[in-house]
């Protein structure tokens, strides 16, 4: 090769390379693994074990003391409390998790069944956080590592609760899960996306309303936000994760206005810097495969 | 047959990615001169290479397959920050389509940053990342001629030889 080109190799390798690269590269390998795993999503994976030995951590702790702050719901009977917070705040690892708990409900099986969940995946992040810095610090890598973990009430009116639970894993960059539960506050039962509609039109019926929507955004935003959709002017090769329809289970929440909210996570759908993304579904859109317009009108 | 497919794929994946990864690194960090932000576009990749393994349907084509999603991450990240960053004069250099009086005279020291985004990552992708100028023009989405013009003139406005162009023949 001519010298020059050697020189000008040189100076490409030369540039430092951090010593974050082996973290961040072993996390995008492991996240990956698990989404492909994930494809299939696990509802449910509480386990009564996990919640009990955690209830009864929590208890002799004081460092995971019960913290019971109320959001203020007013004039409403169910509440959305925090049940417990895991806080680490060490020079390069932070980790906020707020665990959400439902009160108040008759149902005791729904609330049970929600609240342990919630209790055994909060638990099951702080330790997995726990591990990894202990991972790093063993290693003797330096690095920033970080867990954000909280929830949000969508909607909370006189029928239908809607609670947003996220993760933000950091390191370097970060990714972001979102994962709704949305409650019938009257009949006190969970409302799952399939159980709205008649039958499965619906998903196509969805899917392709949120392609026009994407299309229309690209557009608009003169190309600045990407979606991974055909026919928005990128080329079929570099659509890398082409999104063709949503899951039958996706994620999703009802509105205050009783509008049909469907939620993608962060590279879902999208690159990572448009994060985790929502499209709300015009109701007409929906009208024909509706079971009822009694959540969604 | 597909899912043992992408399970095969995925060990070759994890084993490659491990190996490469400060290759992917450098890459990166010539499109956003910036550590953090390479960072980024290296996590970004993998785990989208690793949600879209499946649909490769050949192991050999693993290498140009997935430079071909750093690049398009890269500069996927340039797009969305440069309204945020202040743009300094060499972002904006390297953002500028080439004008060629500015460059008839580089310097070595800086040569290759100096070099339009156009012209350096063709060069970059075939004489230090080792590929075919055929893979370089797949993985820039550009016809096989342009990446030829392109590397011919980076090799110009860098003042190099030009029978010291690696032939296609040689390539294969």
């Amino acid at each position: 090769m001519d010298k020059k080109l050697q020189d000008l190799e040189k100076q490409y390798t030369e540039v430092s390379i951090p010593k974050e690269l082996d973290f961040v590269v072993e996390r995008a390998l492991k996240q990956g693994r698990k989404k492909r795993k994930n494809r299939a999503p696990q509802w449910l994976l509480g386990s009564a074990a996990a919640a009990i030995l955690f209830t009864a951590s929590l208890n002799v702790s004081p460092a995971m003391a019960r913290t019971l702050s109320d959001i203020p719901v007013v004039g409403s009977v169910v509440k959305v409390l925090t049940w417990t917070e895991y806080e680490v705040a060490e020079d390069n690892y932070d980790a906020n998790i707020k665990v959400p708990s439902i009160e108040n409900l008759d149902n005791q099986d729904l609330a049970n069944t929600l609240n342990d969940k919630y209790r055994a995946e909060g638990k099951a992040l702080y330790d997995e956080f726990i591990t990894e810095v202990g991972d790093l610090k063993a290693n003797g890598i330096g690095g920033h590592l970080g867990v954000d973990s909280g929830f949000e009430i969508k909607t909370d009116n006189d029928q239908i609760l809607s609670i947003g639970r996220y993760v933000v894993n950091t390191v370097g960059s970060s990714s972001t899960v979102m994962e709704y539960d949305t409650i019938d506050k009257e009949n006190e039962i969970l409302i799952t996306l399939p159980m709205l509609f008649k039958d499965k039109h619906y998903i196509e019926a969805i899917s392709e309303n949120i392609k026009e929507q994407m299309r229309t955004q690209i557009a608009e935003s003169n190309q600045d936000k990407v979606y991974w959709v055909k026919g928005a002017g990128m080329a079929d090769e570099d659509l890398m994760e082409e999104f063709t329809a949503i899951q039958p289970d996706q994620q999703f929440y009802i509105s205050d206005k009783g509008k049909l909210v469907i939620s993608f996570d962060k590279y879902e759908v999208a690159p990572g810097f448009m994060g985790v993304v929502e499209f709300e579904i015009p109701t007409d859109v929906l009208k024909e495969d509706l079971v009822s317009t009694k959540y969604i009108h | 047959m597909k899912t043992r497919n992408a399970f095969q794929h995925e060990e070759v994946f994890v084993q490659f990615i491990r190996e490469q990864k400060e290759r992917f690194y450098l890459l990166a960090y010539s499109y956003t001169k910036n550590e953090q932000d390479a960072l980024d576009v290296v996590q970004d990749s993998i785990q989208k290479a690793m949600l879209s393994l499946d649909r490769l349907e050949n192991v050999d084509y693993m290498k140009s397959w997935f430079y071909k999603i750093v690049v398009r991450t890269a500069i996927d990240f340039l797009r969305k920050h440069k309204r945020l960053q202040v743009t300094d004069d060499d972002t904006l250099q390297y953002l500028t389509p080439a004008q060629e009086d500015v460059y008839e005279n580089v310097d070595l020291e800086h040569a290759l940053d100096e070099l339009p985004q156009m012209y350096r990552e063709v060069v970059i992708l075939h004489y230090f990342e080792d590929l075919k100028l055929a893979d370089v023009a797949n993985i820039l989405d550009i016809k096989l001629s342009t990446a030829k013009s392109r590397l011919y003139k980076a090799l110009k406005l860098l003042k190099i030889q030009l029978e010291d162009v690696k032939g296609e023949s040689a390539h294969g």
